[in-house]
């Protein structure tokens, strides 16, 4: 043990368990403080987690509190487990067919500019075919956790738009429900083809399997799950998930897309209401936990050799997201203010991208988009948010011809 | 102001119920915490709305204050209701009501307005069926059933 200071000798003392501790909470701690200080000034929560994880991390000077990623191991892919199971908790395919056609269009339109722009965007950067593809969804893919807090924050949920913006977010979601789906069998298909077909295709049947439980499993699995007792229940669901993700990541899919069904299968049992509010917590302690670790395994250093790709999509998914705004709110005719709230809003990108930036990493690709994605969440988790709590400046800006008949309700 | 109340789906967030209200655009947004946020807007989007937000359990002792659970605001004829041609109303007797100070007997009720008293609500209680002998006073709660058509007449001769 080389750490400096009272953390190092208390890593010293303590043996294995003693350090992994310490080195769990103090993670915890700082990540939870520095949030709350930029809690004060607007920020969300996701870039600071991370960018706690970067200065506690072994690439920066100063006090190191976790020398390796890996003893955070298991609890960070519980983060991303329960990132997803709760996303796919939330998620209704109803709700987004009552939105109406508008909604939908406005959806695909966003989802269109953005993975188009991101393809190419990729392409530019020039890492090879695969991280191209993973590119276009880490600068595709919103923060519906960043979108849906802002939103409440700036007080907006009873805006003309705010319906749209949300419909918008939940296109993404299932979006990357497909994504997360057709990814793994792309990052993992570099042996033997015959090997592939059957693993892929053993991997397309679970995935099924799945939703079909999630359309016409409800009751076995309602009776299953529902005791009146919290605890109990907490203890089942969180075990579903948990083994549902496993054995999604052992036929050859992710975990996140397994985690992602398990969370829908249970949204649409009648525990689900008490599931969603117990599960909270839970998420955001692992998901934490996730955020952090991610830091961790970035480099500053990389950080600035990235510089350029990050600078060209940010500015990139930036114009996208404007375009989508203004088109969105055509659809619906609505004006320029409601035009800049949905660009600007949406512009925020956080856990997705991450979680499919450590897939990538974790499938071998190029490892430079490790720093890239942290460097791209960084700016647009901050810039993202402080844009849309100013979208009326940008509003006025926006050419009047755009919307040519008059903003009424 | 006949208009309907309006109910989006907010996804992640709850549930929203607008109503254009007599001064704004009213919404009431359910969090699923279980938090309320009530907005009231322009109905725009352009000007910043006023936010109040209510925990579950103030949301609900609200909700029924609005309901009139506690109180209603209609003065002397507080229930009415017509059960087959037949009415249940419900009079305050003022300390100079006509019949205050009076029996049932006395006041000849059923003879003379054709409605019968079938309760008393004084204070916390409630004398249901009361007696001929029983004495009105300032405050009672008279309970009587009838034909729609002779309440003005128990209203003129009993509560004034």
């Amino acid at each position: 043990m080389t750490g400096a200071g009272p953390l190092g000798l208390l890593a010293a003392t303590g043996g294995e368990t003693g350090r992994k501790l310490v080195a769990l909470g103090a993670a915890l701690l700082v990540a939870g403080i520095l949030a709350r200080a930029g809690r004060r000034i607007g920020l969300p929560t996701i870039p600071l987690f991370m960018a706690a994880g970067i200065l506690a991390g072994p690439h920066t000077p100063g006090p190191v509190l976790v020398r390796d990623p890996a003893d955070l191991g298991l609890l960070t892919t519980l983060g991303l487990i329960l990132l997803l199971f709760h996303l796919g908790l939330e998620f209704s395919l109803d709700d987004l067919l009552a939105g109406g056609r508008g909604l939908l269009a406005a959806g695909a339109v966003y989802l269109a500019v953005n993975l188009s722009t991101g393809l190419a965007t990729g392409s530019v950067i020039g890492w090879g075919g695969k991280e191209t593809l993973v590119i276009a969804g880490i600068v595709g893919i919103s923060s519906s956790a960043i979108v849906t807090k802002l939103l409440v924050e700036l007080r907006r949920l009873a805006n003309p738009e705010t319906g749209l913006l949300l419909g918008i977010v939940v296109v993404e979601d299932v979006f990357l429900a497909i994504y997360l789906a057709l990814l793994q069998p792309v990052l993992g298909g570099a042996e033997g083809t015959a090997g592939t077909v059957t693993s892929v295709l053993k991997g397309v049947a679970f995935l099924l399997l799945l939703v079909a439980i999630a359309r016409w499993g409800r009751r076995p699995v309602g009776r299953l799950l529902n005791t009146g007792d919290d605890e109990l229940l907490t203890v089942c669901f969180v075990g579903a998930a948990i083994l549902v993700a496993g054995v999604a990541a052992n036929v050859g899919v992710s975990d996140a897309i397994g985690a992602f069904l398990a969370g829908q299968v249970v949204a649409g049992t009648e525990v689900a209401h008490r599931v969603q509010r117990l599960v909270l917590p839970l998420r955001d302690l692992f998901a934490a936990t996730f955020f952090f670790a991610f830091g961790l395994s970035v480099d500053p250093g990389a950080l600035t050799s990235v510089a350029g790709p990050v600078l060209l999509a940010v500015t990139v998914t930036t114009m996208a997201c404007l375009v989508a705004g203004v088109v969105a709110a055509r659809i619906q005719r609505l004006g320029a203010a409601a035009a800049a709230n949905i660009g600007l809003t949406i512009l925020a990108r956080g856990e997705f991208s991450l979680i499919l930036a450590s897939l990538a990493v974790a499938a071998g690709l190029d490892g430079r988009i490790g720093p890239f994605t942290a460097g791209y969440v960084l700016v647009l988790a901050i810039a993202g948010p402080l844009a849309a709590s100013r979208s009326h400046v940008v509003a006025r800006y926006m050419p009047r011809q755009l919307f040519p008949t008059p903003a009424l309700s | 102001m006949s208009e309907q109340i309006r109910e989006q789906e907010l996804p992640g967030i709850g549930r929203r119920y607008s109503v254009r209200a007599d001064g704004g655009e009213l919404s009431i947004v359910i969090h699923h915490s279980g938090r309320r946020d009530v907005y009231l807007s322009d109905g725009t989007g352009r000007s910043a709305p006023a936010v109040a937000t209510l925990s579950d359990d103030q949301a609900r002792r609200l909700g029924a204050v609005m309901a009139g659970a506690y109180f209603q605001p209609t003065l002397t004829r507080q229930i009415e209701a017509v059960v087959g041609g037949l009415l249940i109303d419900w009079v305050t007797m003022a300390p100079g009501s006509p019949g205050a100070g009076r029996s049932i007997a006395e006041l000849e009720v059923r003879r003379r307005t054709r409605m019968t008293i079938v309760a008393i609500l004084r204070g916390d209680d409630a004398i249901v069926t009361p007696e001929p002998t029983e004495v009105l006073q300032p405050g009672d709660r008279v309970v009587v059933v009838g034909r729609p058509e002779n309440l003005d007449g128990f209203v003129r001769h009993v509560s004034g």
